[in-house]
């Protein structure tokens, strides 16, 4: 039997954790809520990792149920995007002001295109492009079938494609004046 | 249908995402929380004997929970209660559902109940009368009296009359009925009143003088074609075998083109009443009795009384005519003993009619011609095929009518389930979005 160390657990899992509960919820303290009962859950429950075949997804499935039962709770009472203020505040260890206001806008805007997401395509989307997860460990991740996590992705594509905030990046990520204008 | 390509958001997300910077103390958070709580239930799970059990699915299992608990063995009624409380946190909308039906259920049932208190009695039987309080004097004992008629003492004048017909409504006793008197029961039509007392043997009252009661009777009889002089002929000697007679007697033959009928009318002792009635009854199907009853026992009284004070001023006049000594003395008494005379005759009569009215009964009986003979019709015993047949065709109506009855308040039932469950799914689909 593996014995487990919640430290490894912390050091390994909680900084990507932690940021995908961010885009999953728009909201950094419902994310570290989040994060924290699922790392609590994890660990009472890490018998049952014996019967599962990987511990990542598993990992994040638990992150995922956290952030659904966050989601149901707390944000129809809470504003569903983080403010301009918590991303300045987020950015504010950037050495360069002007960098750091543009990171701010970018990550503003596509935050916010996130959330613009139904739950249902945005764990898939945030779970395989930014978790890198494969489709094979999201389904696992959100108890769905492989080929329901491919239409799901192709689908959120789609959407982010059409999204106004989405289109007015350019194709490295930054911000494009051209189109803004 | 333009997407974006992986590495587009691969980039912008992890962009994004890096951006958010990891709380520092987060994992020292969760670290205290663990040890803390590793601490606590390190006892109660060796106690337990076991470890909570999670599904592959990274949900806390409810099984999990109940180990972490204080007691090593969840009661059964704390099962109970958190089974109910996760599946109404996952079933919203069939909770809701299920809530609004069994309000809605409990608000029929409400209404159901409250409706079906006493009802009127709808089948067209007349209440019977509440009986009141008898209006004799304690001293006096009160008659038998038939068909219901209560007898009333000196100066009041009691009548009841019982009538049935045979399209279903039934009159009863129209009288306050003290409790002595029996009251005439009705069955199809007719009266099984009790035999009629006679007024010898009815009880005195306190005067001593017997009860005298008027009874009348009359009765529809329809009999099978070409029966009607028959039965005149049998009411006839009905009359003479119970020492009565016939009072008049009228035959229509039928030939101007109506149905061939007669009206009898007997006079029969009291005594003969009621059984005259019954055998007159077996004759033909009966549509109609009415039976009348007048006690005029006080007016009886009345007139005994009157003639017996004539008759004594009459014997004085005859004392005071012996000693006349005149002529014009005598024309004067003996105007007076003619008038007085006069006087008792008339009411002398009166006596003897309304004796002759107490002693005998009239029924008046009119006999009609039905198309198919009423009593002698055979009835047909239907075989044990046809019986099932008979019961199968009326089972089946049976069911049918079951079906429309039940059909009302199922449909309203359906109606608020199909209600509920729209609403339940329109504020779920609702509440999705906004969670979405």
């Amino acid at each position: 039997m593996v014995e487990h160390r919640l430290e490894d657990w912390l050091e390994e899992g909680y900084a990507g954790s932690f940021r995908t509960a961010c885009l999953i919820l728009g909201n950094r303290a419902d994310a570290e809520e989040a994060v924290q009962d699922a790392f609590l859950r994890a660990w009472r429950f890490r018998d049952a990792l014996t019967s599962v075949p990987s511990i990542k997804p598993w990992l994040y499935r638990v992150v995922v149920n956290s952030c659904y039962s966050k989601l149901r709770q707390e944000i129809p009472h809470r504003e569903h995007r983080a403010g301009d203020g918590e991303l300045a505040e987020r950015m504010a260890s950037t050495s360069d002001p002007a960098s750091a206001a543009e990171r701010s806008e970018v990550a503003g805007v596509v935050l916010a295109a996130l959330q613009r997401l139904p739950v249902s395509l945005r764990v898939p989307v945030v779970l395989r492009y930014y978790a890198d997860l494969s489709e094979r460990d999201i389904a696992l991740a959100i108890g769905r079938r492989p080929g329901t996590v491919k239409s799901r992705l192709h689908e959120a594509r789609r959407r982010l494609a059409d999204d106004p905030g989405i289109l007015l990046l350019g194709a490295n990520g930054a911000l494009d004046d051209s189109v803004e204008a | 249908m333009p997407t974006l390509d992986d590495e587009f958001l691969v980039t912008v997300l992890h962009d994004v995402g890096d951006s958010f910077t990891i709380p520092s103390a987060g994992p020292s958070a969760i670290l205290g929380r663990v040890h803390r709580d590793d601490d606590e239930r390190a006892g109660r799970r060796r106690g337990a004997g076991g470890v909570g059990r999670v599904g592959e699915d990274g949900r806390v299992g409810e099984d999990a929970e109940g180990a972490e608990s204080e007691e090593p063995t969840p009661s059964p009624l704390r099962t109970a209660r958190r089974t109910i409380r996760s599946t109404v946190r996952s079933h919203r909308i069939l909770t809701a559902a299920a809530a609004v039906l069994v309000l809605l259920v409990a608000a029929g049932g409400a209404a159901v109940l409250g409706s079906s208190g006493p009802k009127a009695n709808t089948f067209g039987h007349a209440t019977p009368p509440t009986a009141s309080p008898a209006t004799t004097s304690p001293s006096t004992t009160s008659p038998r009296a038939p068909f219901g008629v209560a007898h009333t003492p000196a100066g009041a004048k009691a009548a009841g009359s019982t009538s049935a017909g045979s399209g279903g409504g039934v009159a009863a006793p129209t009288l306050s009925a003290p409790a002595t008197s029996s009251a005439g029961t009705t069955t199809n039509g007719t009266s099984n009143g009790s035999a009629t007392q006679n007024a010898a043997g009815l009880g005195a009252d306190a005067i001593g003088q017997p009860a005298r009661i008027e009874q009348t009777g009359s009765l529809d009889l329809h009999v099978a074609r070409g029966a009607v002089s028959a039965t005149v002929d049998r009411l006839d000697a009905l009359a003479g075998d119970n020492n009565g007679f016939v009072a008049t007697s009228q035959t229509e033959s039928g030939t101007s083109g109506g149905a061939p009928s007669g009206t009898v009318t007997l006079d029969v002792p009291v005594t003969s009443f009621s059984t005259v009635l019954g055998e007159a009854e077996a004759l033909g199907k009966v549509s109609q009795l009415t039976t009348n009853a007048t006690d005029v026992t006080a007016q009886y009284v009345d007139l005994q009384s009157q003639i017996t004070a004539l008759e004594a001023s009459r014997q004085q006049y005859l004392t005071i005519m012996t000693k006349a000594s005149s002529i014009g003395d005598v024309l004067a008494v003996q105007a007076q003993l003619d008038s007085l005379q006069s006087q008792i005759q008339q009411l002398q009569g009166q006596l003897a009619v309304l004796g002759s009215e107490t002693d005998y009964s009239k029924v008046t009986i009119v006999v009609n011609e039905t198309a198919t003979p009423p009593h002698h019709r055979p009835v047909a015993v239907p075989s044990g095929l046809a019986k099932a047949w008979h019961d199968s065709v009326h089972g089946f109506v049976a069911g049918g009518e079951g079906l429309i009855r039940i059909a009302g308040p199922a449909l309203f039932a359906l109606l608020c389930l199909g209600a509920a469950l729209l609403g339940g799914q329109l504020f779920w689909r609702r509440l999705q979005r906004r969670n979405l």
